[in-house]
C-alpha cells in the first residue's frame, strides 16, 4: 500500500517547549486518519508542518514521498488545508473566493469556472456563490474551506478541527461530505475532539498527547488495547453493597465496585461467559434490574489511554 | 466617601482601566525606551548646544541668554512634533484594541460606566504622553538658567503640548468609538492629523491669510509693503501658536485698537489678539465635546450591528457586504488582483480615490483661472508693442498715455513680490526687451532734454493677478506637497497592512499551501499596490502639468520669458519618477515592516513612522542646506530630498532667492536636473535590491513567525 504520510522521528521544538517529540506516523493512501489527543498536544502543529507551514527541528516528514522543507513546493499541489480557523478576505463574495485560490492553483480560464461550478455543487453552495465571504454562517464557511481545498483534486486533505463550533445539523453534514470525499478516493487526516463522529468516519486513529503519539492504528485495535478486562454493568434492586460482595468472591471476577446506580464487575479477560454472575445473584435471591456488557469505544479508550495532561 | 466624590474618584484617579494601563506601561521595556530617547533627546540638544554657545560666548550673558532661548525653541519644537506625532499612535488603538482583543464586550457588561470606559481609555493612553511632556519640563528648566526664557514660556509651550495631545486623543476616541477596525481607526487618523497640522500651517504662509491691521488714522497698515505679521489660523494650529510664544517679535498678535471694526467682535478679536489662550481654551473645548457623544452614545453603537458610517453608506447605498453581489473576474494573478482591484474597487475606496483625484485636478484648475486673472486694468502698464526698437520709444499705456524716449542710461527694473528681512522689497535688472512685455508700471522716472521727455528710470511690476506667480507657486506647492504626502500616507497604510492583515484573517497561511511562490506572492503585492496609486500619483503631476502647459502657450505668444514659468517645464519629466520612486520606497517599507510584524496596528504605525521620518529628514537637511547656499554642492544634495526636488521644480524663490537669478538659472536647473535624475536612479536600484533580498528572505520571515 503506498503511504501519503510518513514521518520519521518528527521532532518540533519552540525554544525550550517541545511540541512533538519523535512522532513516528504513517497513512495509507485511502485512509481515513483521525488525529485524536488533548489540546496543546501537537495535532495542529503536526498539521502545520505537513502542509509545509512549518519546519521540523529534526527529524523528517514525507508527504507523498517528498521531503518537507526540501521538496515543499512538489507537496503543495497535493494537499488541501483546512486549519481550525476561517480565514476570510474581506470584500470577496464566495464565487471570487473560490476563483481567487484557483488563480493561486493556477487554474486559469474555462477550467476554473468548471471547477468553481462543480466544488459548488458539491459543497452545496452553488446557491450562495454571490454571497459576501464574511455573511456565511459557520457551517457554511466550513464547507466553502472545503470546497477551496478541492479546487485542485489533491490526495490528500489536512482538516484540522473542521467540526468545532459547528451545530449538530451543520456536523451531521460535514460527515456525510467527508465520507463523500473518502469514497471518490481522497486521503484525510482530520482531528477532532468530537471523539464518535471520529469513530464513525475514520478507519484509523492516532492517539497523541505532550507531543507524543501514543497510539496509533486501526481503531478497533485501540479499544481493544483499552480494555482492561470485560466489565459487566450490573444493576440490582436493594443491597447492591452485598451482592458486590457476594460476585467479588468468585475467581473469575477481578473487582465488583458499587458505582452510583450499578455495580460495575470486571472479570479476566479470559472469562467469555459472564451469564454465571446473573446466576449467582439470582440464587442468593437479588432482583436484577440492569446486566450487560461495558461498551469500550472511542472515548472511553482516550480517556483510559491518556493522562489528560497539556503543555 | 460621598456617592459623588466615589464617582470622580472612579472616574478618573481610581478609573481601573487607567489603573491597570498605568501599572503596565510602567514596567514595559517599550516605554521605558521612548521615554528614554524622548529625555535623551532633550538633554543631548541643550548640552550640545550649550557645549557650542559656551566656547564661543565665553563669559557674555547676553549671548547666553539669547543662545538659551534657541535652545528652549528648538525643546518646544521639537517637544510638540513628538506629540503630535505619538499622540495617535498611543490613543488611537486604545478602543480599538479592546475591540480587536474581543474583550470589549467583556468591559461593556461590567457596570463600569460609559464615562469611565471613554474616560480610562483616554487618559490611560493620554498618560504615558503626559507623563513624558511633564518629565521634560526639568529639562526646559535649564534653559532659564542663562535667563533669555520667562517661565511663562515653559508654562505655555508646555500647556500648547499638552492641550494638543488632549484634541488629538479626544478626536482618535471619538473617530474609533464610531468606526471598527484598528486599521481604519489609525489611518483616518493620521491622515486627518497630516493635512490639518500640514496643510494649516502651509496655508498661513499666504499673505493673505496675515491679520489686517489698522493704524490711528483707521487705514491698513502691513500688507505686502510692510512687515510679516501673523496669520488669524495662528489661534487654531498648536505650531503656529507656539510660534507666538517663541518668536513674539516677529509673530506680534495685534492690539484690540489695531483691528478693524469688523474684527474687533468677541470671539473673533479674543482669537486674533490672544492667538495662544484662544488655542489653548478652544482645544480644550473641542476635545470635551469630541468626548461628549462618545460617552453618550457608547454602549448604544456597541449594540448596533453597524456603525454610524456603514449606516450613512448604507443609506448612499454604497456600504460594504450587501447580501449579495455579481462577482469580479479575479486575474490570472490573484495576489495583484487582490491589492489592486479589491482594495480600489471598494465603493468607499472609489468614492476617496476619485475624489481625492476630482478635489486635486480641481485645486489646480482654480489656481490657474485665479492665475490667470488679472485682478484689474492697472492705471499706467506696458505690453507687446509698446517699446519701439527702431526709434527708441516707449508708449505709456492706461490713463494719460506718455510717449518717453529710451536710452542706454535708462534703467529698467522689475520689482519683486518678495522682500528682503529689512522689509525692503527685492528687485532685478532687467533688459530693454522686457519693455514689450506685459507690465503694471509702478514708477517712472523723466528726464526733459529739450522738447523730450527721457526715461530715466522705469521700475515694473507684474500686473497684478487674482493670484500672483509668487502665490501661485507657494500655493502649488502647498498643494503638490499635500498630495504627496497624502500619496504617502495612502500607500503606507496599504502596504504596511497587505501581510499583517492577511496574518490576522487567517489567510496567510491559506495562500502559504498553495504552490504560490514568494517571488510570485510579493509580485503580486507591488504590482496591486502599483496599480492602486498609480491614478493618485496621476494628481500632482497634472496639477504642474496644467501650469506648465499654460505657461508654454504663453512663452509661445511671447509672454513671458522661461525664467517666468511658474512650475519649471522640466518638472513634467523629473515629477512622475520622482513621485513613483517615492510611492515604492514607502510601499517597500509597508510591506517589509508588514511581513516582519505581526500585527496591523504595529506595522501601520511603524512604517508611518519611517517614512515620513525619513521623508521629512531628508526634506528638512535639503531644506535647510539650499536654504543657506545655492552652490552646485548643496543643489546636489539638495535632489537627493524628493520634497525638496519638489520645491525647487515650483517655488525655488522659498528655499533660496538665488535659485532664481536669472545669470545663474541655466546652469542651476541643469544641475538640479542631472541630481536629480542621478537620485532617482541610485533610489531605484537601493529599492530594486531591497525588493529581492525580501522576497529571498521571505520564507524564512514568514514562517518563523508561524506557531
Amino acid at each position: 500500500m503506498t503511504l501519503v504520510i510518513k514521518t520519521v522521528n518528527l521532532t518540533k521544538r519552540y525554544g525550550s517547549l517541545v511540541a512533538l517529540s519523535n512522532l513516528n506516523l504513517e497513512v495509507e493512501e485511502g485512509d481515513c486518519f483521525g488525529f485524536i489527543g488533548p489540546n496543546g498536544a501537537g495535532k495542529s502543529t503536526t498539521m502545520k508542518i505537513l502542509a509545509t507551514l512549518l519546519q521540523p527541528t529534526w527529524g523528517e516528514a514525507r508527504v507523498c514521498d517528498f521531503v518537507v522543507g526540501y521538496q515543499s513546493r512538489q507537496i503543495r499541489p497535493l494537499i488541501g488545508y483546512v486549519p481550525d480557523y476561517f480565514g476570510a478576505y474581506e470584500d470577496m463574495v464566495v464565487r471570487e473566493y473560490l476563483e481567487f485560490f484557483a488563480a493561486a492553483y493556477n487554474i486559469h480560464g474555462t477550467a476554473r469556472n468548471k471547477v468553481v461550478d462543480d466544488v459548488l455543487q458539491l459543497t452545496d453552495l452553488s446557491y450562495k456563490h454571490d454571497s459576501p465571504v464574511d455573511g456565511l454562517s459557520r457551517g457554511m464557511k466550513q464547507r466553502l474551506s472545503i470546497a477551496r481545498t478541492l479546487l485542485h483534486d489533491p490526495k490528500l486533505l489536512l482538516l484540522d478541527e473542521p467540526a468545532g463550533n459547528l451545530d449538530p445539523r451543520a456536523r451531521i453534514e460535514l460527515r456525510e461530505l467527508l465520507k463523500t470525499l473518502r469514497t471518490i478516493g481522497k486521503t484525510i487526516l482530520i482531528s477532532s475532539h468530537i471523539l464518535p463522529e471520529l469513530q464513525d468516519m475514520c478507519n484509523k486513529v492516532g492517539i497523541i498527547e505532550q507531543g507524543e503519539l501514543k497510539y496509533a492504528g486501526p481503531w478497533t485495535d485501540i479499544v481493544r488495547k483499552a480494555r482492561t478486562g470485560k466489565i459487566i454493568n450490573v444493576g440490582v434492586a436493594h443491597n447492591a453493597t452485598s451482592a458486590a460482595a457476594l460476585l467479588a468472591q468468585d475467581a473469575a471476577v477481578v473487582s465488583a465496585v458499587v458505582k452510583e446506580h450499578f455495580i460495575e464487575v470486571t472479570l479476566h479477560e479470559v472469562a467469555d461467559d459472564f451469564s454465571f454472575l446473573a446466576a449467582k445473584l439470582i440464587a442468593g435471591g437479588y432482583k436484577l434490574t440492569l446486566f450487560r456488557e461495558e461498551e469500550v469505544n472511542l472515548e472511553t479508550a482516550f480517556m483510559r489511554l491518556t493522562k489528560g495532561m497539556v503543555q | 466617601m460621598p456617592g459623588i466624590l466615589t464617582y470622580l474618584w472612579r472616574l478618573f484617579p481610581g478609573n481601573p482601566i487607567l489603573l491597570r494601563v498605568v501599572a503596565m506601561g510602567s514596567k514595559r521595556t517599550r516605554d521605558l525606551i521612548i521615554r528614554c530617547i524622548y529625555l535623551g533627546a532633550l538633554v543631548v540638544i541643550v548640552l550640545v548646544s550649550l557645549a557650542g554657545v559656551g566656547s564661543s560666548a565665553g563669559n557674555d550673558l547676553a549671548k547666553l541668554s539669547d543662545a538659551s532661548t534657541k535652545i528652549f525653541q528648538t525643546l518646544s519644537y521639537l517637544q510638540l512634533a513628538f506629540v503630535a506625532l505619538l499622540a495617535p499612535i498611543f490613543t488611537a488603538g486604545a478602543i480599538s484594541q479592546e475591540k480587536d482583543s474581543q474583550t470589549y464586550d467583556v468591559l461593556l457588561a461590567t457596570p463600569l460606566t460609559n464615562a469611565q470606559i471613554v474616560f480610562g481609555s483616554l487618559f490611560s493612553r493620554l498618560f504615558f504622553v503626559f507623563a513624558l511632556l511633564l518629565s521634560g519640563v526639568p529639562i526646559f528648566s535649564i534653559t532659564q538658567i542663562f535667563g533669555g526664557v520667562a517661565f511663562g514660556d515653559v508654562v505655555q509651550s508646555v500647556t500648547i503640548a499638552l492641550v494638543t495631545a488632549l484634541f488629538t486623543g479626544s478626536l482618535a476616541v471619538a473617530i474609533a468609538t464610531f468606526k471598527i477596525g484598528t486599521r481604519q481607526t489609525i489611518f483616518s487618523f493620521y491622515l486627518f492629523n497630516v493635512a490639518y497640522l500640514v496643510g494649516i500651517y502651509l496655508l498661513a504662509q499666504l499673505p493673505q491669510m496675515r491679520i489686517p491691521r489698522v493704524g490711528p488714522d483707521g487705514g491698513p497698515i502691513g500688507g505686502l509693503g510692510g512687515p510679516p505679521g501673523i496669520s488669524w489660523l495662528a489661534a487654531f494650529h498648536p505650531l503656529l501658536a507656539l510660534q507666538v510664544v517663541l518668536e513674539p517679535l516677529k509673530f506680534t498678535p495685534p492690539t484690540a485698537s489695531q483691528l478693524s471694526p469688523t474684527l474687533s467682535r468677541w470671539p473673533i478679536s479674543w482669537a486674533l489678539t490672544n492667538p495662544v489662550g484662544f488655542f489653548i481654551s478652544l482645544s480644550t473645548f473641542l476635545s470635551i465635546v469630541l468626548v461628549l457623544p462618545s460617552v453618550v452614545l457608547l454602549r448604544r453603537i456597541a449594540q448596533s450591528s453597524t456603525t454610524f458610517i456603514n449606516g450613512i453608506f448604507r443609506k448612499l447605498k454604497i456600504a460594504r457586504n450587501s447580501s449579495t453581489r455579481t462577482p469580479r473576474e479575479v486575474w490570472n494573478n490573484p495576489i495583484a488582483w487582490r491589492e489592486g482591484s479589491t482594495n480600489a474597487s471598494a465603493a468607499r475606496s472609489v468614492f476617496i480615490r476619485y475624489g481625492f483625484i476630482l478635489i486635486g485636478i480641481a485645486a489646480a484648475g482654480m489656481l490657474i483661472v485665479a492665475h490667470s486673472t488679472e485682478a484689474g486694468t492697472p492705471a499706467r502698464f506696458i505690453d507687446a508693442g509698446s517699446f519701439d526698437p527702431l526709434n527708441n520709444t516707449l508708449l505709456l499705456r492706461g490713463t494719460g498715455g506718455t510717449t518717453l524716449m529710451v536710452d542706454d542710461a535708462t534703467s529698467v527694473r522689475i520689482l519683486r513680490d518678495e522682500f528682503d528681512a529689512n522689509g525692503n522689497r527685492l528687485w532685478q535688472v532687467a533688459g530693454r526687451g522686457e519693455l514689450n512685455r506685459r507690465f503694471e508700471i509702478a514708477n517712472v522716472a523723466t528726464q526733459t532734454r529739450g522738447t523730450v521727455q527721457y526715461a530715466r528710470s522705469i521700475d515694473l511690476t507684474e500686473i497684478p493677478r487674482q493670484v500672483s506667480t509668487t502665490s501661485a507657486r507657494r500655493f502649488l506647492l502647498g498643494l503638490v506637497l499635500l498630495q504627496a504626502v497624502a500619496i504617502l500616507l495612502i500607500i503606507t497604510n496599504a502596504a504596511a497592512s497587505t501581510v499583517t492583515r492577511e496574518k490576522e484573517d487567517g489567510t496567510l497561511d491559506l495562500l502559504l499551501c498553495t504552490p504560490i511562490t514568494s517571488r510570485y506572492y510579493m509580485w503580486g503585492k507591488v504590482r496591486g499596490l502599483i496599480s492602486y496609486v498609480l491614478p493618485l500619483i496621476v494628481v500632482p503631476v497634472a496639477s504642474c502639468g496644467l501650469f506648465i502647459a499654460m505657461d508654454a502657450l504663453r512663452f509661445i505668444k511671447s509672454e513671458i520669458t522661461g525664467n517666468d514659468f511658474v512650475v519649471r517645464p522640466e518638472a513634467i519629466i523629473l515629477l512622475p519618477p520622482l513621485l513613483i520612486v517615492v510611492a515604492a520606497f514607502a510601499a517597500i517599507t509597508g510591506i517589509y515592516l508588514s511581513l516582519a510584524l505581526r500585527t496591523t496596528v504595529l506595522a501601520v504605525m511603524s512604517s508611518v513612522g519611517i517614512v515620513l521620518g525619513v521623508c521629512g529628514g531628508l526634506a528638512w537637511c535639503g531644506w535647510g542646506m539650499l536654504g543657506n547656499s545655492s552652490n552646485p554642492i548643496a543643489l546636489a544634495l539638495g535632489s537627493f530630498s524628493p520634497f525638496t526636488v519638489i520645491s525647487m521644480l515650483i517655488a525655488p524663490e522659498s528655499l533660496n532667492t538665488a535659485l532664481i537669478n536669472p545669470a545663474e538659472s541655466a546652469a542651476m536647473r541643469g544641475t538640479i536636473f542631472v541630481t536629480t535624475a542621478v537620485a532617482i536612479a541610485a533610489y531605484a536600484g537601493g529599492l530594486y535590491y531591497a525588493y529581492i533580498s525580501m522576497v529571498k528572505n521571505f520564507d524564512m520571515t514568514i514562517r518563523k513567525q508561524s506557531r
